[in-house]
């Protein structure tokens, strides 16, 4: 599970554009909308297209983006189930 | 019209009025993200912001500190940018993202117009007045000058002005602030041509 963590946290620096950061920078259970990462909308899609692309994941329902997307625990929690 | 205040970053370091910033000095490659810290910034949208954006950002962050620009209304700031590269290193990633890496990026293509960088400003200060970006060949202080004068005729009290650049190996970044008073304006052109040159 920490590899995997470890694993988003670069892939959602690289999807995300987010140069400047390390993984290091990103906190496991740090929001990564609104106040953590501050992520918008607009990266929402990036994640979408993020679990598509790695993890052959495709989310159904929309309205359950906000649940998976909270932090790198909830969305690493969601691949393992659905992988 | 007068130069009341300005601020000049790019790796080489930080001028804030014309003094070197010794305290903000960077050191490693990631100059902008280092600056950043230095600042003890908390806006985590820096970081989702490209070189561009980054720039006018620390810069304008910098000269706020000393700056009395917050004594307009943000309906008398006006804020008149210009580049001679336009958007292009984050065009080139955009395309890089749907040709190379399989699908376009959403949080890239955002970035593939340069007046966002004024959007950005306008959000973090608050500053809903006029705003414009400009493609230039180069830096040009009379052009700068008659959008002032511009502004100034459409109610402005004061032009935040800014050149930055981000395109291969070029990343500088130069903002000054020109209020309707004082100095005439060979004084004012041959002070912002030594500030560029600097």
């Amino acid at each position: 599970m920490s590899d995997l963590k470890q694993t988003l946290k670069e892939q959602i620096i690289e999807q995300l554009n987010l140069e400047d950061l390390t993984p290091s920078d990103i906190q496991d259970d740090a929001p990564l909308f609104g106040e953590g990462l501050g992520l918008d909308s607009i990266d929402a899609l990036e994640f979408i297209v993020l679990l598509e692309q790695n993890y052959g994941i495709r989310i159904a329902d929309p309205s359950e983006g906000k649940e998976i997307f909270q932090s790198v625990n909830s969305l690493a929690a969601y691949i393992e189930k659905n992988k | 019209m007068k130069l009341t205040g300005n601020c000049k970053i790019s790796k080489n370091g930080v001028f804030l009025d014309g003094e070197f910033q010794k305290q903000l000095q960077p050191v490693d490659e990631n100059w902008k993200k280092e600056i950043y810290s230095k600042l003890a910034i908390d806006y985590p949208k820096f970081h989702k912001m490209d070189a561009l954006a980054k720039m006018a950002f620390l810069s304008v962050e910098i000269l706020t500190t000393v700056s009395n620009i917050d004594k307009f209304k943000d309906s008398e700031i006006a804020l008149i940018f210009a580049n001679n590269s336009s958007s292009q290193n984050s065009d080139l990633k955009y395309i890089h993202s749907y040709n190379v890496k399989g699908s376009p990026s959403p949080s890239l293509f955002v970035y593939t117009l340069p007046n966002i960088l004024t959007g950005e400003l306008a959000i973090r200060h608050k500053w809903y007045g006029e705003n414009c970006f400009f493609i230039e060949e180069k830096f040009d202080v009379e052009f700068f000058l008659e959008q002032v004068k511009f502004y100034f005729k459409k109610g402005a009290k004061t032009c935040l002005c800014g050149w930055v650049n981000s395109f291969e190996d070029i990343e500088e970044c130069l903002v000054f602030n020109i209020e309707n008073k004082g100095t005439n304006d060979t004084i004012l052109k041959e002070q912002l041509l030594t500030l560029y040159n600097q």
